[in-house]
């Protein structure tokens, strides 16, 4: 079981690498990644699975609301303290 | 424009003599899993350890789900595709290819007949799409251009698995033909495609900011990567019994047989990209 900071940890580590664009001393859990480019709309697919790879639980992208990849406090609230689905 | 005029009157021609019924395909009542589905060359897991140790009752197992979410894949592409075509349709300045549009909107939505007909009768789903597109500022006829090489782009890669697949005797004869009937559309979809991205290039592109115009680049070359990432689908997997199906997707998503595999099917596409000036650069893919 991950504790919150692990989740937090492997969130930050995923973006950076995937990015390219941004070093880690730069990215905190309110830097917004969407709206900055620092996560294109191309690459929401592989977070996606990334994450629910990490939750272990399937994410129905038909069901997610507004602003869930807003930044890594909005990604770990949604996917982390609920809000998504369970895999069947 | 006169030249896409002239391409537009003839593809009409040819779309109205081949016109189909997708309703008189016979769908066999229910089909041994026993099977190949998909060409086992365009399996996303060939030549990758985890195929490696799959026997062939297993790959056969794979190739089925392989061809669910190759319709899938193509499903959801052609769904937004419908979309752009019917928000250009009698668009102002698309006059003379709107003719062609309406035969494009109704071939593509055929297309979806005979996917979608293979995926809820034998498999009970369609696998979901996981793309989102966020809305942003084009500079002027960036976004049309950017609209017709995403098509391209993502029909030249299905077409070349198509064209391969229809050809394949070892594949189950409705597969075959779904792959058949697709192509028989999609080879005039793409000479429309070639046609009408070379043009928007050329009108558009010379007035756009180079910051603009290495921005599209850009998008196109993620787009193409982000289109072969569709094909290595971890649900795929678990329903084909393979354990750790997400480290199989990075696996086989990074093993270089795989990145050879997507630079030769995508290779008529990227050759088409690069001798017109739109990519400046090879995708790594």
């Amino acid at each position: 079981m991950r504790t919150e900071e692990e989740i937090r940890q492997s969130l930050r580590d995923w973006i950076i690498k995937t990015s390219g664009k941004i070093l880690p001393e730069e990215l905190t859990d309110e830097t917004p990644i969407i709206e900055r480019r620092i996560i294109s709309s191309l690459q929401v697919m592989d977070l996606i699975l990334f994450l629910e790879r990490l939750s272990n639980k399937a994410i129905e992208v038909d069901d997610l609301k507004p602003g869930v990849f807003q930044n890594i406090d909005s990604i770990y609230k949604n996917f982390f303290e609920g809000g998504s689905i369970d895999r069947p | 424009m006169a030249e896409i005029a002239r391409t537009v009157e003839r593809l009409c021609e040819v779309s109205i003599k081949d016109y189909v019924n997708p309703y008189d395909l016979e769908w066999p009542e229910s089909l041994d899993k026993a099977q190949w589905f998909t060409s086992p060359e365009l399996i996303s897991l060939y030549e990758t350890p985890t195929y490696e140790r799959l026997g062939e009752a297993a790959r056969k197992r794979l190739s089925f789900f392989e061809a669910v979410n190759f319709f899938s894949i193509n499903i959801h592409g052609e769904k937004s595709l419908i979309e752009g075509l019917a928000a250009r349709l009698y668009k102002k300045g698309n006059d003379g290819i709107s003719s062609y549009l309406h035969h494009f909107l109704d071939e593509e939505n055929k297309h979806m007949v005979y996917f979608g007909g293979f995926c809820t009768r034998y498999a009970g789903k369609v696998y979901p799409d996981k793309k989102l597109v966020f809305r942003r500022e084009y500079a002027r006829g960036e976004e049309d251009f950017l609209f017709f090489a995403k098509v391209l782009i993502f029909e030249e890669i299905v077409d070349v698995y198509n064209v391969t697949m229809a050809r394949d005797e070892r594949l189950v004869e409705i597969a075959r033909r779904i792959n058949m009937l697709h192509h028989r559309d999609e080879a005039r979809h793409l000479v429309f495609g070639r046609q009408i991205v070379k043009e928007l290039f050329a009108r558009h592109s010379p007035s756009w900011p180079s910051e603009a115009l290495r921005g599209a680049r850009e998008y196109l070359k993620n787009y193409l990567v982000s289109t072969w990432k569709e094909y290595y689908n971890p649900e795929v997997y678990r329903d084909a019994g393979i354990e750790a199906p997400y480290e199989a997707r990075e696996e086989a998503f990074h093993t270089e047989s795989s990145r050879a595999h997507r630079r030769r099917i995508s290779e008529g596409c990227t050759r088409f990209l690069l001798d017109n000036g739109i990519l400046d650069e090879e995708p790594a893919l």
